[in-house]
């Protein structure tokens, strides 16, 4: 199995950790220097950059949230001057406000070589024909992949979000054999071929890298029976990058971490506080490589845990597991990001007030199905029936114009409620059933 | 090999720089593509045949169904393994057309864009929101590339919505935008419905308008609206999409990059070349390109060679304008007429209301062209004479323009079929 970049993806231990140690100086002075949130951070806490001299130090500093980035918008988190920027990418645009994210030229160049790093390690050589189903604008992953399947050399297929039937088509065509999707999209694929009346042997898929949605053992097994794939496993977030955090190799025992660009740990997501080594917790980031857009300690919200014992591919990055879930309950349906807080609120707008309410999450063949169970009293009169219906089917529409997503809406009794749902805000029943 | 840049050679160096690599596609492609072996050999000639550019009229032409018929690989004249990108254009009826790339390729199409930002006075200062779909669509990657070689801030911001891009562009100070001139006229739109100014609100400079034909007077309604200088940009999918040629700031047509392709514009009934000056159909041939490169495509765009140099010095000659498409044209009694041309003769008078309608018909052995017009409520309101008049008026003016005497009927608003989408201007009973 071919390592992208040996050097930094196999350094020995120590080295690496100078490495880290050295970059985030670099990094923190970089901060202190330009960003005025971290300079007042920093002054606040009386912390100097120069006296961080171990990686252990860098516990002293106080998190940054996504509120922070929030408020920051549009470039007050910038720690280089706009005409040194060349690509503003976005995050997603359905979770409230967006956040700009500023890239230099070294920058970009730093992004390609880790989305080129995920590949590699998902077995995408030069002679591979690689089709991406990711939106290729601003707020999506398809030009991080798109740079670094070209940096390999494979040949590449821009099929941002055509969809699934089409897609079938050109992956025929052109004798795709590595697909890059959400693991939701591998599912829909699948049905598409069969639908086409073809099967999988008339596609000369080989394997798929898969992310942005959760990805378990069991829906893994189902991607690859269905499609006949070797299908791993990658991670990334827009406000770092994505792709490219992350990479699982074809051991597919974890995703490696780029640990030479980010800094790694995992934090109690109540207390706070870090965490024994193969823990589960909330992960935080520090970029180390990072000009125009650098963050310390950043909550990414995402729930794994850290594996650091060596992985018989060769690499000596520590380790991450698959996502777990997410602290904010955040909810990723047919690759749309949205929070159950969202919903709720729509739901106090019209309904007036804000009911009891669940949502169950379920996969059925290959799509996601919202439902969204809503607290009624027993006791409700016929004529009362016929308003509750209107309201109904009014949050429905009012769900999908806002956030992109088909919901239904059930009304249940009471006693069922509890017993269905023991007062969970989300069920996520697609990886259970 | 010159090392001069081919951007500002003069006439002669650049037409041996053309013929140069003509004769190497001509040889590549006989030997490794089998349409082009078996066209050559249909058409008596060889390689060896082409000794200056006038012979590449012995060469055969390639039709948008050549390529559809060669679509995935047929029309590839590299190794697979050294292709980097792999586009379709689909048109609007059936099978794809395929559009591969080396890295070659793909640098060169970036440079042409860099080349025509360059020339409209963009560069490392500007931030340019790119507002084309990305993905399997030419127009957005490829002009992205291109930017980013021009050094620019790119925000590839892609189609759709509106609001977020209009929240970029005000916040991150755009100053040049790459979109359609409908979508250009859209965004005003939903920046007044949002309380904003295009102008006083928004750092806009720059427009490059492409993808879709529009007239001189919507270029000039947008450069009003935002205050800025709107460029025309002319490619297509076939060609490697945007960069084919492009307009120089002194706005009369497009240079067309004629170190990358020679151009010929001819008749679209029988094949001949014509003249600068003379419009016709637009047929290029790729002396630039590995992954594919097409000997005299038919592109079914209609413009003309503007026979006059530049102000700006370049002589990359220029085409003006796309007037339409060939597939809209019609013949009638010897007379090539395009229903824009009509369009444009009826628009102009301010009797004449938006729907109209032409009819072919063979009456006796006779063509016949009616066009049936709706007139705006206030002009019904006159006398049976002022109508006649009109009548009259309208059909000395399509006389005068088109060179045949059509029928004119005048109806009243709202009297002909309405169409959701493309309006059924035309139809042609002759056939039938």
């Amino acid at each position: 199995m071919s390592i992208w970049n040996s050097h930094f993806e196999c350094m020995a231990k120590d080295e690496l950790k100078q490495l880290q140690l050295e970059r985030l100086q670099a990094t923190l002075n970089r901060v202190y220097r330009s960003v005025a949130f971290y300079r007042k951070l920093f002054d606040r806490m009386g912390l100097v950059p120069d006296e961080i001299n171990s990686l252990g130090e860098l516990a002293r500093i106080p998190f940054t949230s996504k509120t922070t980035l929030r408020a920051s918008y549009p470039y007050e988190m910038f720690a280089v001057p706009l005409r040194e920027v060349v690509r503003l990418q976005c995050t997603s645009g359905t979770t409230g406000e967006p956040i700009g994210v500023g890239y230099t030229r070294n920058d970009l160049a730093h992004w390609t070589e880790v989305s080129a790093r995920v590949l590699c390690a998902g077995g995408v050589t030069k002679n591979d024909v690689v089709q991406i189903c990711f939106d290729y604008s601003l707020f999506g992953g398809g030009l991080g992949f798109h740079y670094g399947a070209e940096l390999i050399g494979a040949s590449v297929i821009p099929g941002s979000n055509l969809d699934p039937a089409r897609q079938v088509v050109i992956a025929r065509d052109y004798r795709t054999t590595a697909l890059i999707a959400t693991p939701g999209f591998g599912i829909r694929l699948a049905s598409a071929i069969r639908e086409k009346g073809l099967s999988p042997a008339d596609i000369h898929l080989k394997r798929g890298l898969f992310t942005g949605e959760p990805f378990s053992e069991r829906t893994r097994k189902q991607i690859e029976d269905k499609l006949n794939i070797k299908a791993t496993d990658n991670y990334g977030l827009s406000e770092i990058a994505w792709p490219g955090v992350a990479g699982e190799c074809e051991k597919k025992k974890g995703l490696h971490i780029f640990e030479d660009q980010f800094i790694p740990e995992i934090i109690d997501p109540r207390s706070e506080k870090i965490l024994p080594l193969g823990e589960e917790g909330e992960l935080v980031l520090t970029t180390i490589a990072k000009e125009a857009f650098p963050l310390i300690r950043y909550r990414t919200g995402d729930i794994t845990a850290l594996d650091a014992s060596p992985c018989e591919c060769g690499r000596t990055l520590i380790r991450m597991k698959k996502i777990a879930g997410r602290t904010d309950e955040m909810v990723t349906i047919n690759g749309v990001s949205f929070f159950p807080s969202q919903i709720e609120h729509i739901f106090s707008q019209i309904w007036g007030v804000e009911p009891h309410s669940s949502l169950v999450i379920d996969r059925r063949g290959d799509q996601d199905i919202v439902q969204i169970l809503v607290k009624v009293s027993g006791e409700i009169f016929f004529d009362e029936m016929k308003k509750l219906q209107d309201l109904k089917s009014r949050v429905e529409r009012e769900i999908y114009q806002d956030l992109g997503i088909s919901v239904k809406v059930k009304l249940i009794e009471p006693d069922s409620f509890t017993r269905e749902t023991e007062g969970k805000r989300v069920i996520d029943k697609r990886e259970s059933n | 090999m010159s090392r001069e840049n081919p951007e500002y050679l003069d006439r002669e160096s650049l037409e041996e720089l053309q013929l140069r690599r003509l004769k190497k596609v001509v040889d590549r492609v006989y030997h490794k593509v089998p349409f082009y072996g078996k066209a050559f050999r249909a058409n008596k000639v060889k390689p060896e045949n082409i000794k200056n550019l006038k012979d590449l009229e012995r060469l055969p032409f390639t039709t948008r169904e050549d390529l559809r018929a060669g679509y995935p690989y047929g029309f590839l004249a590299s190794s697979l393994s050294r292709l980097v990108r792999l586009h379709t254009s689909t048109g609007t009826t059936g099978k794809p057309k395929a559009v591969l790339f080396t890295q070659k390729d793909i640098d060169q199409a970036a440079q042409l864009i860099t080349r025509s930002m360059r020339m409209t006075g963009a560069g490392p200062e500007d931030v340019f929101q790119n507002m084309m779909s990305y993905g399997l669509f030419t127009g957005g990657l490829v002009f992205h590339y291109g930017a980013e070689r021009a050094g620019a801030l790119v925000i590839p911001s892609g189609t759709g919505n509106t609001e977020r891009q209009i929240e970029l562009m005000h916040d991150f100070k755009t100053t040049i935008v790459h979109t359609t001139p409908s979508y250009a006229l859209y965004l005003a739109e939903v920046m007044e419905r949002m309380g904003l100014d295009p102008r006083d609100d928004f750092n806009l400079r720059i427009a490059y308008l492409g993808a879709e034909p529009y007239s001189e007077a919507t270029k000039s309604k947008i450069e009003e609206i935002f205050s800025l200088d709107a460029y025309d940009s002319y490619g297509l999918s076939e060609m490697n999409g945007p960069g084919v040629a492009f307009e120089c700031k002194e706005k009369c047509g497009m240079h067309l990059w004629e170190d990358n392709f020679i151009m010929e514009v001819i008749d679209p009934e029988n094949f001949e070349v014509r003249r600068e000056g003379e419009v016709g159909e637009l047929v290029l041939s790729t002396i630039n390109r590995e992954a594919m490169p097409i000997l005299r495509y038919r592109t079914g765009d209609l413009t003309h060679i503007c026979p006059d140099p530049c102000g700006c010095g370049r002589v990359h000659r220029r085409i003006s304008r796309i007037k339409g498409r060939v597939d809209d044209m019609f013949i009638l009694r010897g007379v090539n007429i395009f229903p824009s041309q009509v369009e444009r003769i009826l628009m102009s008078m301010p009797e004449v209301g938006r729907n109209y309608q032409i009819v072919l018909e063979r009456r006796g052995g006779l063509d016949e062209m009616r066009v049936i017009l709706e007139i705006k409520k206030r002009f019904f309101r006159g006398s049976l004479e002022d109508l006649k008049r009109l009548q009259n008026k309208i059909k000395a003016k399509l006389k005068g323009q088109l060179m045949v005497t059509p029928q004119v009927e005048l109806v009243e608003p709202a009297t002909l079929p309405r169409t959701t989408g493309k309006a059924k201007r035309l139809i042609d009973k002759r056939k039938i």
